[in-house]
């Protein structure tokens, strides 16, 4: 907001939903890194959590249901307990925040790190060398996946493990360069091989831009935003 | 007794996020009785549209299944952190692109009809809560302001329209009224 604004503000127009743009990708950097700020979100949370009760109870059918039960088939969704068994318990729900991602992908070993990216590179001949590489982890902090963007715009995603795609089903990737304007769609396939990404709409790919992939219906997503489980993600860096 | 009632709901919720830590999608079943017609309830304030809103309930009971184990009770209630997965998902959506045909719906100077005042939201605050004391201690306009945020999903551009007052000066009621709110809850 502006430079005198102290964590506690912060923390509390986040909680409200008040933040947008940088704003909002400041907070959720520091909730993933910052203990204090955590614990300002985690009181504002705790208090306003109050207006939450007077909302309407309203019919929840078992359609929705049979919806999430399908959810928690799909793969990608089942992976908690095997996560949880490697991660440290951490208040914060890591998945909601994007700053987490870029502290997993500085976490995430040097080794796996430079073998991903090396291996995006040795897939691409000398002289179409990216100018932009993401990462994409899995929930487990696995590199899972490559993003190489060209000089020429070109840009493709090449997974570095096996991703099942169950029937009628597809994998979507989508990138944000834009907080305000959300996740906007750049490829989608059904079978977990190189996706050819169409980023020629979409302003030149900036350091840390975050491309995510989700599963979605066959024909992609219905809503125009990632609808189903995200199974990747990383954000974008510069080769050197 | 009220009160009673809610911290039961709330230990039994902390145990069935416990227990869909360890795969028990049963645990999963019982938050579902328990909270989903509240986190309709919640979506529908901010989406304004079942379809919507069920898909951020949706998404919020698979972000619950997935992260079971990162939930601590030692920083906060189970429903807390339940209701700010939804809360989080659902302003997503809003923010994202049906943002436009969403605040089509509004009018611009009046509540949508069938939309409950900033007011109605907080008288029926329970007096249990710290929150209630607090808000009441605000001007009514600045109150509103917080309620139609938190509730309604408002930004800072849409609650002064509502408002009828510049943007920096809905900025700095909200300001204001946050670090009151901050200084009364302490």
């Amino acid at each position: 907001m502006n430079a005198e604004t102290t964590p506690d503000m912060l923390a509390a127009e986040y909680v409200l939903g008040l933040l947008e743009g940088e704003d909002a990708a400041k907070a959720e950097r520091l909730l993933s890194v910052d203990d204090e700020f955590r614990a300002h979100v985690e009181y504002w949370r705790e208090r306003m959590s109050a207006l939450d009760e007077t909302a309407p109870r309203l019919d929840a059918d078992t359609a929705l249901w049979r919806k999430i039960e399908t959810g928690l088939a799909a793969p990608g969704a089942a992976f908690a307990p095997r996560v949880a068994e490697q991660s440290p318990s951490r208040w914060a729900a890591l998945w909601e925040n994007l700053g987490f991602w870029r502290g997993a992908g500085l976490a995430a070993s040097a080794a796996s790190l430079v073998l991903a990216v090396g291996l995006g590179l040795s897939l691409r001949a000398q002289s179409e060398k990216p100018v932009m590489i993401a990462v994409l982890l899995t929930d487990a902090n696995r590199p899972a996946a490559v993003v190489n963007v060209l000089a020429n715009g070109d840009a493709e995603l090449l997974p570095l493990d096996a991703i099942s795609v169950p029937p009628g089903r597809a994998l979507q990737v989508w990138t944000l360069w834009d907080r305000a304007r959300g996740p906007v769609s750049v490829g989608l396939s059904r079978s977990p091989q190189r996706i050819p990404l169409d980023l020629g709409r979409l302003p030149k790919t900036s350091v840390d831009q975050l491309f995510e992939i989700s599963l979605e219906p066959e024909s992609g997503s219905p809503t125009g935003r990632p609808t189903g489980p995200v199974l990747m993600k990383g954000t974008a860096s510069t080769p050197l | 007794m009220l009160v009673a009632a809610k911290i039961g709901s709330d230990e039994a919720v902390a145990d069935a996020v416990r227990r869909c830590a360890t795969g028990d999608k049963s645990a999963l079943r019982v938050i579902y009785d328990r909270e989903a017609p509240g986190m309709i309830g919640v979506a529908m304030r901010i989406l304004h549209r079942r379809d919507l809103a069920e898909e951020a309930v949706h998404d919020a009971f698979m972000r619950i299944w997935q992260h079971a184990r990162t939930f601590d009770p030692a920083r906060g209630g189970a429903r807390t952190w339940i209701y700010s997965i939804l809360r989080h998902r659902a302003l997503n959506i809003l923010r994202g692109e049906a943002r436009t045909d969403l605040v089509d719906d509004f009018e611009p100077l009046d509540m949508a009809s069938d939309e409950e005042s900033p007011e109605a939201i907080v008288s029926r605050l329970s007096d249990a809560k710290s929150l209630k004391r607090c808000l009441d201690l605000l001007e009514p306009v600045r109150r509103n302001a917080i309620v139609l945020a938190y509730v309604n999903g408002l930004t800072h551009g849409e609650i002064a329209g509502k408002l009828g007052v510049p943007l920096g000066t809905a900025k700095a009621w909200i300001r204001r009224s946050l670090l009151a709110l901050r200084e009364c809850l302490a």
